[in-house]
């Protein structure tokens, strides 16, 4: 037990101190094709690294007593949400932990007395409200399917789970389009020039601090990347190769569409939720019945 | 004398006692001191009721007691005549009549009074009721402590020439002992006029302003819940007639006992139910509790937290063991509905008491629908989100009338920066507000087993979902409100009155001792109230466990149990003491570290200002508003739907029922 126990902590460890590595090469990856895509030459593959340790050079500068208290909180809310993935965790909580990790955001958003910054927040909540039921309804269907909510019952399977679940694997997707924040789902801010001058939610935050939520976003990007992975987890690698095909499609995506407003964001990703996911689990719900 | 009539003596009558000694006494102090005596030896009493042998029958001997309710019930419902009469309200009176007609045709047309009395026991004491119990008496009496000072406060403000105080506690304190009476009783006509009496104090209570507003909301609270009183009186009556004039099923235990396997219940149990729901303010009947916030705010805190919709959610998950599984099925479905419309539309709510009134609506729906789940886990999540429910409510309501009192408004946009003004109270609300969806807190873990069980109707399931996703929402955006401070300002903590103090920081610490400490609470004392409503096996040892798997994958391996799901108290309480407590603590901006925020260097002045330069550069506050999503989550474009969804929910739930029974 005490051996097992060491294995898991030793599993954590490993996890959160990989995956902002990880985490900040995919970001340097996405720099560099973007910028393909768009006909430039863009920055070396490091770049994220480079930028991250500036931001970590600067001197502290806040506008608000509170803001630092949400953006940490949003950090170690993220990672716990990390470790419950690797530690093959309940998925509904892991929902729900993200979720805490989403709010926090939104209220360092709310925490200064800055338009820019609550307009960037009120956007954010938004982006929750779009993708919060798809991602408890993922949590749903993989009940459905393995008949427990444990990460641990999805490994054990040997069936992978897109083979039942691929409408809820659609909306997932377009869950992870908003979470990595690329169009048409960068609502409340965005890696591209046209926002980036004043950076929605984001504007009151710099210097050690932005770091910090860069930090948070590369964690970001490996545990959702980790979810995407889960729909083929035995073996393993074939997941992953899923889930980096996922991350560049999401960049073809963010390339080829326009932002929409954040009202038609909450419809299209309620109907891919309701339809998707709903049908996906109507589905599996009724075919137990029958059999 | 027995044990258990002192201690229902003192959980009933005491309350009943000290109301009139708090309405004959018109000094502050004195009045206050026998509050804080009654609310002392009620916590203490409930506490004892932990030590009883459970479960225990308990019926008073002297029948005068039977003969002293029937009088009350009918002395009550006339003063509803008279009530209906005097203010012209129709609809109070029509439903008065609907009771007392009835009622009168049976105990004395029928000559049923007779085989009523002998109605054995009047009282059942077991888990399930001795966990309300403390829930009323604990947080009950905390409300009430707090009551003093606000309503001296409240009088202050108005310019009262004439104290009506004495009144509002009569009131007050008397709800505490009709709630622990509606909780205990066993025999069908006590729960009844328990029942009645709760409706009787909430109608004076919501009324106390003697505003027109105020009467009006009190008279719809009144003739709404007339309506579940009459389905109760229709469920008495054809319980006995249907059953050739037996009193077998005229008690609540015999009624669970039959496990829903009598054809004949089927009916009196579904009317009961709807009486239970429409106490718990479900929809269509959600306008009685919106109303109810024109009272003075120790009214909508315990009518919130500890009473009145607690009956209602009390009484729908007691009968759950009779419900057939189609019933079970469309409680759960209606129960899911109201959650999710309700969080809907709190999304668009600009008043603070509002807010919390439609998420209480909500909360209760899911506790609803989790008594219509009808398995262990889904009983062991309505009754978690019974006692946390109830802290935190309780909690935020106290918290929305202190604000109240320092800014003498309800509404959300002028609680913007909050902060400055009032830190402490801020603190707490805050606090309130967080562990009211998030982890690690108990309502979190109470949402989070009720949707690991609300798979096997997935209607609900979907409905459950969306909810989540609304409630983030609108808590957050008032949360949002509350947050925002300009750096300088507001240094100054303000200090509060003791009455204030005590109940908001008992409370407080309530929701972290009782969230922390969830997994020996369930074992020593819920495990035992589920064990009431449903057959408990071993759900938080073999599949659900709420205690720290340090290696989750590991046990299962090792006891050859496969997990379904887990939740790790203690280490989701790290995180949120690493996340948010150390960080607090521990961290401190240097001030010159504060610059002001990006105006384009518009803003008047420097850090310490929140003026600008607006159009033809005059000089303005800073103000930043919330969204409200008037459009889409309002009422005007919601409530039609919402009220064809909810009655058509009836509508099927009684067309089933009827068509089984008859």
């Amino acid at each position: 037990m005490s051996d097992q126990v060491l294995n898991q902590v030793l599993i954590a460890i490993i996890a959160v101190v990989v995956a902002p590595f990880i985490g900040g090469f995919l970001a340097g990856i996405d720099r560099k094709l973007t910028a393909r895509l768009q006909g430039r030459y863009g920055p070396p593959i490091l770049q994220p690294f480079y930028d991250f340790f500036k931001l970590l050079g600067k001197s502290k500068i806040a506008t608000s007593r509170t803001q630092f208290i949400w953006l940490i909180s949003y950090l170690v809310f993220m990672i716990a949400c990390l470790v419950f993935l690797v530690l093959q965790q309940d998925l509904l909580l892991l929902v729900f932990l993200l979720g805490f990790a989403g709010i926090s955001f939104v209220l360092a958003g709310f925490s200064t007395k800055s338009p820019y910054s609550h307009f960037g927040a009120n956007r954010e909540l938004l982006q929750i409200l779009s993708y919060e039921p798809i991602l408890l309804l993922f949590a749903l269907a993989v009940y459905a399917e393995n008949g427990s909510f444990m990460i641990s019952s999805i490994m054990e399977n040997s069936t992978p789970l897109l083979v039942s679940l691929w409408p809820v694997f659609i909306a997932v997707l377009v869950a992870l389009t908003i979470k990595m924040r690329k169009s048409p789902f960068d609502i409340s801010t965005s890696h591209h020039g046209h926002q980036e001058l004043v950076k929605g939610i984001m504007t009151e935050i710099s210097g050690p601090y932005y770091a910090l939520v860069t930090l948070t976003e590369w964690y970001e990007l490996v545990l959702v990347l980790g979810l995407i992975a889960l729909f083929w987890s035995n073996p393993l690698w074939v997941g992953i190769l899923i889930a980096l095909a996922a991350f560049i499609l999401e960049l073809l995506i963010d390339n080829i569409n326009a932002r929409v407003t954040g009202g038609l964001m909450v419809r299209i990703c309620w109907a891919a939720a309701l339809v998707l996911c709903v049908l996906n689990i109507l589905y599996i719900y009724f075919m137990r019945g029958v059999a | 004398m027995d044990i258990q009539w002192w201690m229902l003596a003192v959980a009933i009558l005491l309350p009943v006692v000290a109301a009139v000694l708090v309405f004959l006494i018109r000094q502050y102090q004195l009045r206050g001191l026998i509050v804080i005596l009654t609310a002392a030896v009620l916590i203490v009493n409930s506490i004892y009721f932990l030590k009883l042998e459970l479960p225990v029958s308990f019926t008073p001997d002297n029948p005068i007691w039977g003969t002293i309710i029937t009088v009350l019930d009918y002395a009550m419902l006339l003063f509803y005549i008279y009530v209906g009469l005097s203010l012209k309200n129709w609809l109070v009176l029509i439903f008065a009549l609907t009771q007392i007609i009835p009622l009168a045709w049976w105990e004395f047309g029928l000559g049923a009074s007779h085989a009523l009395e002998e109605i054995k026991p009047a009282f059942l004491i077991d888990n399930l009721a001795v966990l309300m119990v403390l829930v009323i008496s604990i947080i009950g009496s905390l409300i009430c402590v707090y009551a003093i000072r606000y309503m001296y406060d409240h009088e202050e403000h108005k310019h009262l020439e004439k104290s009506r105080q004495s009144r509002f506690l009569f009131w007050l304190v008397l709800f505490l002992g009709a709630m622990n009476g509606l909780v205990l009783a066993d025999n069908l006509m006590w729960l009844y006029f328990f029942w009645e009496v709760t409706t009787l104090c909430c109608f004076q209570l919501i009324a106390h302003d003697l505003t027109k507003e105020a009467i009006n909301n009190g008279a719809r609270a009144l003739w709404m819940n007339s309506i579940g009183g009459t389905a109760m009186v229709a469920a008495m009556i054809y319980l006995y007639n249907a059953n050739g004039g037996n009193i077998e099923y005229l008690s609540l235990s015999n009624i669970i006992a039959s496990g829903g396997a009598e054809a004949f219940l089927l009916l009196p149990v579904a009317l009961m139910c709807f009486t239970g729901m429409i106490k718990a303010a479900q929809m269509p009947f959600q306008n009685w509790l919106l109303g109810a916030m024109v009272a003075p705010t120790p009214v909508s805190a315990l009518l919130h937290s500890s009473t009145m919709v607690k009956a209602g959610v009390y009484l729908v998950l007691r009968l759950a063991p009779a419900f057939n599984p189609v019933l079970g099925m469309i409680v759960a479905v209606c129960g899911a509905f109201t959650f999710f419309a309700a969080s809907v539309l709190a999304i668009s709510q600009t008043t603070g008491k509002r807010v919390l009134a439609y998420s209480t609506i909500a909360n209760l729906g899911l506790i609803i629908a989790c008594a219509g789940l009808r398995t262990e886990l889904a009983i062991a999540a309505a009754m978690l989100l019974i006692i946390f429910h109830a802290i935190s409510k309780g909690l935020l309501f106290m918290c929305a009338g202190t604000i109240e009192h320092q800014i003498w408004s309800r509404e959300i946009e002028d609680m913007e920066g909050l902060a400055e003004k009032a830190p402490l109270t801020t603190f707490i609300t805050i606090t309130g507000m967080l562990s009211m969806f998030l982890p690690p807190f108990g309502m979190l873990l109470g949402k989070w087993m009720a949707l690991e069980a609300v798979y096997a109707v997935p209607l609900a399931a979907i409905l459950f979902v969306l909810a989540s996703a609304a409630t983030m929402v609108f808590w957050a955006k008032w949360l949002g409100r509350l947050l925002q401070v300009t750096p300088k300002l507001g240094k100054k903590i303000e200090s509060l009155s003791l009455s204030y103090s005590v109940p908001l920081w008992s409370l407080f610490v309530g929701i972290f001792v009782f969230g922390f400490a969830v997994a020996p609470l369930y074992d020593r004392f819920i495990r035992g109230a589920v064990n009431n409503v449903v057959a408990v096996q071993h759900a938080f040892t073999e599949g659900w466990q709420i205690v720290l798997p340090d290696a989750a994958t590991a046990l299962s391996l090792e006891k050859g149990v496969e997990l379904l799901g887990s939740y790790p108290v203690v280490a989701l309480f790290i995180v949120f003491a690493v996340a948010i407590v150390l960080p607090l603590l521990f961290v401190k901006l240097k001030p010159q570290e504060l610059k002001p925020v990006y105006l384009c260097g518009e803003q008047v002045g420097d850090v310490d200002t929140d003026e600008w330069y607006a159009e033809a550069d005059n000089v303005s506050k800073l103000e930043l508003g919330g969204y409200y999503f008037k459009g889409a989550a309002s009422e005007e474009s919601l409530n039609t739907w919402v009220y064809v969804v909810a009655i058509s929910l009836l509508v099927i739930m009684f067309s089933i029922v009827l068509g089984v029974s008859l």
